[in-house]
């Protein structure tokens, strides 16, 4: 849930990035630190076993500046994707503002997209939230593997499997290349705060 | 050749040498991409395609060089495998990481209730070496000293540890670092959760009470046990029957405020002023507990970034 300081005219929202193992989040965030320096208001941090895979959380704090006379500040996180962590991602998803979810467009992690996102489904009614009220984007990533000769699923498909009822918007994307991740971020932003303004009656 | 370890048999096959050479090369590519992108299994599931293929083909497998090269590969994408399975699930961050952690994962307005959730969220991110540091550290200070206490003897029986619990609880008992009633509470939570680990250990019986203890035994205000949110299932109207966790905004003693989005009216309207909560689950740092509440009344906000919203007053009657 958003902090809203009012006597410092300061909004802090948290926006977690989900999804199965490997597919994508992690590089959604170090893309955003990269290209987004501007934005960035402080390091972003990792923790992740040898194998560079997340084991507790990424974290990035950025900045938006002033909207409607407030300090705008947002905390992206990503979580461990692996199906054993699932204590963590629901420690990491506690009082989040708004998900991006990452689906690995690849054909053979069909199942685990759709797992993963069952899994988010679950941890936010435990929190009492509805995946359908929370500001939500869908990012189909590694697009890019299709050039490569991989299997990938048709974006159709992977729209019937995951956003058949949702009707989140989406965006393909190559995190790895960059393309489609601020896409992504910058409908999440406007959908996050669309959200916001309308919890915490915000107006100037 | 771009992969060194084809078959040359692949080349001078009677069938066609062409699509077997390519379904040959496209499973290695497949396979070698999956390994770098991290689908170690899939990699894995590849190569055993990638053998099966071959086996089934003896113009392929007849070349005990490739198949020695192919089942090394398998042999090594195991080991990765096994590697990623075996990782350890917890890891010791540094002291910088460690304050982020409590700074990122503390949700609480109230400074000594957001002390303790610091700590618990250390623990709960694996790191318990600093985490039993600050529940020792709260105890000492007499920060919630209850909750403090019950999350450390979970670290040491997190940790396989139950004897460093069983020893720490005793040391509290002769040190009397700890209210009796809390000791009290703390042995019963201990012995509880020795026996669900299958453990019968004894602890040592408390002390008998000294008057100056029995005059002490009246409630506090630190004793009351900080609800940070509360379960219950809504009693009347378009939602009844459905189990909600609602966020404590406020408590003072054993009454407790909460705050009902205005989008949630139906929701609302089930609660009205004297209706009895018989299920109630009250969730705290130091964990979950069952009772039951009375609605003492209910409000609509008129002014500032909440108007609109509910405020539901709950009085705990029992927990």
């Amino acid at each position: 849930m958003a902090v809203f300081n009012a006597k410092d005219r300061v909004i802090e929202c948290k926006i977690v990035y989900y999804g199965p193992g490997r597919c994508g989040k992690t590089t959604n965030l170090e893309f955003i630190h990269k290209a987004g320096k501007k934005y960035t208001t402080g390091e972003m941090v990792s923790i992740d076993t040898k194998g560079d895979r997340t084991l507790f959380f990424d974290f990035l704090p950025i900045g938006l500046g002033k909207i409607k006379g407030c300090e705008v500040k947002v905390q992206l996180y990503t979580v461990p994707g692996q199906a054993k962590y699932s204590s963590t991602r629901k420690l990491v998803l506690k009082n989040v503002d708004a998900v991006v979810f990452v689906a690995d467009s690849l054909e053979v992690r069909r199942k685990a997209n759709f797992l993963s996102l069952k899994d988010l489904q679950q941890n936010l009614a435990e929190q009492n939230m509805n995946i359908f009220k929370i500001p939500l984007v869908l990012q189909y990533n590694k697009r890019d593997l299709a050039e490569q000769g991989l299997p990938i699923m048709p974006v159709a498909l992977m729209e019937k499997d995951l956003n058949s009822k949702l009707k989140a918007p989406f965006f393909e994307a190559s995190a790895v290349k960059g393309a489609g991740v601020g896409e992504t971020l910058k409908r999440t932003l406007v959908l996050t705060l669309n959200h916001l303004q309308k919890e915490l009656k915000w107006t100037e | 050749m771009p992969f060194p370890f084809l078959p040359r048999s692949v080349f001078l096959s009677t069938k066609d040498p062409m699509s077997d050479r390519e379904k040959v090369k496209a499973l290695i590519k497949e396979a070698e991409i999956y390994r770098k992108q991290g689908l170690v299994k899939q990699a894995r599931d590849k190569y055993a395609d990638l053998l099966r293929f071959v086996e089934e083909n003896e113009h392929l497998s007849g070349d005990q060089k490739f198949m020695e090269a192919l089942r090394n590969k398998i042999d090594r994408v195991e080991k990765d495998l096994e590697e990623i399975e075996a990782a350890p699930d917890i890891k010791e961050v540094s002291g910088e990481v460690q304050e982020l952690i409590t700074r990122l994962f503390t949700f609480s307005q109230n400074k000594d209730a957001a002390a303790v959730e610091a700590a618990v969220a250390l623990a709960k991110f694996g790191q318990y070496d600093r985490a039993v540091a600050e529940f020792q550290r709260l105890i000492m200070q007499g920060i919630l000293p209850r909750a403090a206490a019950t999350n450390l003897l979970s670290c040491h029986l997190t940790l396989g540890t139950p004897e460093a619990a069983v020893s720490q609880f005793e040391q509290w008992v002769s040190v009397k670092a700890i209210s009796r009633p809390d000791l009290e509470y703390l042995r019963g939570y201990l012995l509880g959760a020795l026996q669900k680990k299958g453990l019968h250990i004894e602890l040592s019986a408390l002390p008998p009470e000294t008057p100056s203890e029995k005059a002490e035994e009246e409630v506090k205000e630190e004793d009351i046990i900080e609800i940070s949110s509360v379960c219950v299932t809504v009693p009347a109207g378009p939602r009844k029957g459905k189990v909600v966790e609602l966020d404590v905004t406020f408590q003072s003693g054993n009454a407790v405020s909460i705050i009902i989005p205005a989008s949630e009216r139906e929701m609302a309207d089930g609660f009205k002023a004297g209706v009895q909560l018989p299920d109630l689950q009250c969730y705290s740092v130091m964990g979950v507990f069952n009772g039951t509440g009375t609605v003492k009344g209910k409000s609509v906000i008129s002014s500032g970034p909440k108007r609109g919203d509910f405020t539901l007053d709950i009085v705990i009657d029992s927990a």
